[in-house]
């Protein structure tokens, strides 16, 4: 790297935005303030919205806190203990497809989403119940189920001021009392005729609940929308592409690199009319930074998968938004992968982290791309600090830190009717939806991860509503080793992993870190592990009974203890050769994950139960 | 059928030259071997009634041998003439100025060829099909790609042949010198209809091809008036949007021509009928009659469906 | 040298003969494109044109390139929910299902219903070896379909309208 983060490009280059220069009487401001943050270095980082904020008998929202740390501040379990974990409760949803959700606790309750038909259960933590409190079963459509792209999962509800918030398959956002499982309020956001669904966990900000939408293999226009919690009416929706006042851009936007900045650029960076079924949905977790008051966001794939029918960067899709969460206006946006050529969608989880870089203390969020770099962004202004790759690449080769852009290898670049092999990393990337954990502790993110290439062939499609639009064959394999998949601890500051853990499978769970320096993972054959944060040592493990590919969670109970709790239940994409009964024989089936995971059916079963863990 | 010997641009003018320089001198030679054949016909009766077992005189072997060296030697002149005249048109074919070229992707399908015009800004890209303009005295790039099986682009009025491979793109340069109206067949069997495959190209002034392209750039009109909202309806909600675009409407089918701008076509089925409401209502009703073996199926339309229907195409303009 | 010369009789029979062969030529071969597809299963034509109709109607995008399913269940294995003959398959196609099959009937003309219904049946082994389409276009999605072994049919117990 050959700038360091602390300069702008102002000297020598044409500046776009002069307003970035600073003058001689703000740079001594800023030499006093850099002089007294090297005096703070020594002080442990910070995350944005402090961990401790949310109580410890909480888990309020599907990634725990608004900076998406994942990161229980409770001791009681540690690496000396964590081998006496025992199974306390266990429940079964009577749902057999993908579990993905997390099990969110809040008003001494827990509440968990199962897959279709998201059947919400209200268990009430007291000890010795065995049953929910209650039970509600929206009842989305049945057809929903055939435009699910990757299984008919659900990633969680969210909880706040006594009400449950969750998103149904067939794209309705739905409020019940948490005491009581009363309906309070439900809205339509999606239209499955157009092949839309939403499966994310919303994120309620300020009174806001916010939800974004799936589809984007379905040629659906992604956005993004805020409801109001007490009555449910939308106040704003974001597209991710189209004309400005679609994307809510207007004169406050100011993106870091000059490719993101112009006007209309969500028209013009696509063929005509391609970006009305362009993608880039917005069904991955949401962060927010109540002191610069932003919420960050991602954006898919564009669609369709097929680059050559929609030349152009194809804005705003495959990046990253920080929005107002009162108006939704854009504040900031980057783009992880401009005109994405192999699926890698933007809309991996934002770790909201306040690190000392290059001598400073520096507001980032931490971002494990599909593309298999893992950033460090400003999250004040978009600007890259540093992208590592945290697995074998060989579709592109870096990004370039002066423009932003990415650097692809044209010799992996699909060509219709043209087989191109080896592509590392495949479609799914170097991590997909499932989120990492951030522990201030050990200033590590811990990175459930796969090692996957692919070989791919593309054609032309049609957009018929309600019906794929990719144009792209797949044939998914293991990475360079052998192994599938991997837990790893990624150091943002020396920009490289502390140590990781291969796993046969892909670790499509979620991950959980706490404050006794334990880390917590599934694997898709049923092993839900703890592991020393420190070292990566195993300490203990469990057999669930099927893959475990939920968000595993904890808290402090009614009782005083610590509790682990997580959903097992093996689907998801790469688990639809099981969820789905998918036929193997047909490497391209379950886009393309069926060749790679031939011998998941031996090794899980169906399977949706709930498992609460805690010490004897 | 198109008179192959009338060229309108550098590429068919320097191919017409070299092969009338070769017509000339193989047919030179031809009529050479011709006329000796003849004579040693002529001759052979009076060879046969002489003795053989006379030698014939040095004089006249040596003559007979110049004759020979002197064929052998004219044909190596000539030979090499040829080679000469096909280098130096390969040369000249080069070294066409590609400066400002129209870049044009040419996908063959069965039965029908799809055209994308190309540019530096994406949002100015446009599709059609059948009938490719191109403005007069400036160069055109074609990218020729295939989706099938093998088809063949002949224009013989403008540049040679040259076949499009399925995944196997490659580069064909024209430039048309005069206005006018050039057929260019497919010249590859390529299945039933393959006769039926004809791309138009009409060769136009600058000024008149930049109205064109960018009328080709505008979306479909919307379609307000009852009859012409329902023909719409049919479009998007029938069989049509499956496989047909019209860039403004829900149909966005990739399998098939696009319909955006048909109004604007002399003909359709890829040469094969005249654009009219008529026989755009015939082609529509059963085009198993007028092109059979074509992808296309027949619309099972009531009458009034199908005005609608023929009514909505005529305002794709 | 009388000996071999042909007397009129046989030259009148030649000559009959040859006579008879170019009157033959007259019938010239006529094809019927696109004929009602009274057994598509039989027809080489009519199977292979279902393929082309299932990857232009993204049917592969669901039920995946060779079959073996994605966002839709499987069609090459013995699995059937809604019934495996071709008028079941007809009838799954042109009225679509309730767990998210779309319907296509009013898009898509009887022919082509047959069509693709004879195709889908392939994908599972159903079809004669010279009858199934035996090569792809597309990137290697398992054997072709004319070299798959036929898949007994039994109905899938999980669904059909059932709440899972």
């Amino acid at each position: 790297m050959h700038r360091s983060p602390g300069n702008v490009s102002c000297h020598g280059k044409r500046v776009v935005a002069p307003k970035r220069c600073p003058s001689a009487r703000s740079r001594l401001l800023r030499a006093g303030a850099l002089s007294l943050s090297l005096a703070l270095a020594g002080l442990p980082a910070q995350s944005a919205d402090d961990a401790s904020a949310v109580p410890a008998q909480e888990w309020p929202s599907a990634a725990r806190d608004t900076a998406n740390t994942r990161y229980a501040p409770l001791t009681d379990i540690d690496a000396h203990n964590a081998a006496r974990l025992k199974e306390v409760f266990r429940f079964s949803t009577g749902v057999q497809r993908g579990h993905e959700a997390a099990p969110i606790v809040g008003g001494g309750m827990m509440f968990v989403v199962t897959p279709f038909p998201n059947v919400v259960y209200g268990f009430a933590l007291v000890p010795g119940s065995v049953a929910p409190r209650w039970t509600y079963a929206p009842e989305p459509a049945r057809a929903s189920q055939g435009v699910a792209c990757c299984d008919v999962v659900n990633r969680g509800a969210a909880y706040a001021d006594g009400r449950v918030f969750f998103n149904t398959l067939d794209g309705q956002t739905i409020a019940l009392d948490a005491a009581s499982g009363r309906q309070l309020w439900r809205t339509q956001l999606g239209d499955i005729s157009r092949g839309e669904t939403i499966t994310m966990a919303p994120l309620v900000v300020k009174d806001r609940v916010l939800v974004g939408n799936s589809g984007g293999e379905l040629g659906v226009r992604g956005w993004i929308a805020a409801l109001d919690a007490a009555s449910g009416r939308t106040l704003w929706r974001a597209y991710s592409t189209g004309p400005d006042a679609d994307v809510l851009i207007g004169p406050a936007f100011r993106p870091f690199y000059a490719s993101d900045r112009g006007k209309d650029l969500g028209v013009r960076s696509w063929p005509p009319d391609a970006w009305r079924i362009g993608g880039g949905t917005v069904w991955g977790f949401l962060s927010y930074d109540p002191e610069l008051d932003l919420v960050y966001h991602g954006t898919a794939n564009p669609g369709p998968w097929n680059p050559e029918q929609r030349p152009g960067d194809n804005k705003w899709t495959a990046g990253i938004f920080a929005r107002r969460p009162s108006t939704g206006e854009a504040i900031w946006f980057y783009q992880w992968s401009p005109h994405d050529l192999h699926d890698y969608d933007g809309v991996n989880e934002n770790v909201l982290v306040d690190l000392a870089i290059g001598g400073r203390v520096r507001k980032v969020l931490l971002h494990a791309d599909r593309n298999g770099y893992l950033y460090v962004v400003d999250r004040a202004s978009g600007e890259v600090l540093s992208a590592d790759a945290f697995t074998y690449i060989n579709t592109t080769r870096g990004v370039d830190l002066d423009s932003g852009r990415l650097r692809y290898d044209p010799t992996k670049e699909p060509s219709v009717g043209k087989t191109v092999r080896d592509i590392c990393p495949a479609s799914p990337g170097g991590k997909d939806w499932q989120p990492s954990a951030w522990s201030p502790r050990t200033q590590r993110l811990y990175l459930p991860q796969q090692n996957l290439c692919q070989d791919a062939m593309t054609s032309t499609v049609s957009h018929i509503p309600g019906t794929p639009f990719v144009g792209a064959d797949l044939t998914i394999k293991p990475g360079p080793g052998g192994y599938r998949g991997e837990f790893a601890a990624w150091d943002p500051v020396a920009r490289r992993k502390a140590w990781s853990i291969r796993e046969r499978f892909p670790v499509w769970s979620g991950a959980l870190v706490t404050a006794g320096d334990v880390a917590f993972y599934g694997t898709m054959d049923g092993w839900f592990k703890a592991v020393d944060a420190r070292s990566g040592v195993p300490l203990w493990q469990f057999q669930c009974g099927s893959g475990v590919i939920g968000q595993p969670v904890s808290y402090r109970g009614v009782d005083g203890k610590q509790y682990v709790a997580v959903l097992s239940g093996v689907g998801g994409w790469p688990g639809a050769i099981v969820a789905g009964d998918l036929d193997a024989r047909d490497p391209t089936a379950g886009g393309g994950f069926a060749n790679a995971m031939r011998d998941l059916p031996a090794a899980s079963p169906k399977g949706g139960t709930l498992h609460v863990f805690a010490l004897p | 059928m198109p008179d192959v010997l009338h060229g309108a641009g550098p590429h068919a003018d320097h191919v017409i030259a070299l092969w009338r320089v070769a017509l000339l001198i193989c047919g030179g030679v031809f009529a050479a071997v011709l006329i000796a054949f003849a004579a040693a016909l002529l001759r052979a009766p009076r060879a046969r009634r002489a003795d053989p077992a006379l030698d014939e005189s040095p004089a006249a072997r040596r003559r007979h041998w110049r004759i020979v060296a002197a064929s052998t030697g004219a044909s190596l002149v000539l030979l090499f003439v040829l080679i000469g005249a096909s280098v130096w048109t390969d040369r000249v074919l080069a070294r066409v100025d590609l400066h400002g070229a129209q870049h044009i992707e040419v996908t063959a399908h069965q039965w029908w060829w799809e055209l994308r015009y190309d540019d530096a800004e994406v949002a100015r890209i446009f599709s059609t099909a059948n009938e490719l303009h191109v403005p007069v005295g400036r160069p055109v790039v074609l990218t020729l790609r295939a989706d099938d099986v093998i088809h063949s682009l002949w224009l013989p009025n403008l540049a040679g042949k040259k076949d499009l491979v399925p995944g196997r793109p490659t580069t064909h340069v024209l430039r048309a010198d005069v206005a006018g109206e050039f057929r260019g067949p497919c010249a590859e069997f390529c299945g039933a209809q393959h006769a039926g495959m004809v791309l138009t190209l009409i060769a136009e002034p600058q000024a008149q091809y930049d109205a064109w392209a960018d009328a080709q750039r505008g979306s479909a009109p919307n379609a307000e008036a009852p009859q012409l909202a329902r023909g719409r309806h049919l479009f998007e909600h029938g069989s049509c949007a499956l496989c047909h675009t019209v860039v403004g409407t829900d149909a966005a089918g990739k399998m098939a021509p696009d319909l955006t701008h048909l109004g604007s076509r002399r003909t359709i089925a890829a040469g094969v009928l005249p654009n009219t409401p008529q026989t755009l209502a015939a082609w529509i009703s059963d085009p198993q009659r007028h092109k059979p073996g074509s992808n296309m199926p027949p619309a099972a339309l009531p009458p009034d469906d199908l005005q609608a229907l023929v009514a909505y195409l005529g305002t794709l303009q | 040298m009388s000996s071999h010369c042909p007397d009129a009789r046989h030259v009148a029979a030649l000559t009959l003969l040859l006579a008879i062969a170019l009157l033959s030529a007259c019938e010239r071969e006529q094809r019927r494109f696109q004929a009602p597809a009274q057994q598509p299963e039989r027809n080489a034509f009519d199977t292979n044109e279902g393929k082309r109709l299932f990857r232009w109607f993204n049917c592969n995008g669901c039920h995946g390139t060779g079959g073996g399913g994605a966002y839709g269940p499987a069609l090459s294995d013995e699995r059937w929910r809604y019934g495996h003959t071709l008028d079941d398959i007809v009838a799954t196609i042109r009225d679509g299902r309730p767990n998210g099959m779309p319907a296509f009937g009013g898009r898509l003309r009887d022919d082509q219903l047959r069509q693709l219904a004879a195709y889908v049946r392939s994908l599972s082994g159903q079809l004669h070896t010279d009858v199934a389409p035996s090569r792809n276009d597309a990137i290697t999605s398992g054997e072709p379909e004319s070299r798959r072994a036929r898949q007994a049919t039994r109905p899938d117990p999980a669904v059909s309208g059932a709440r899972p």
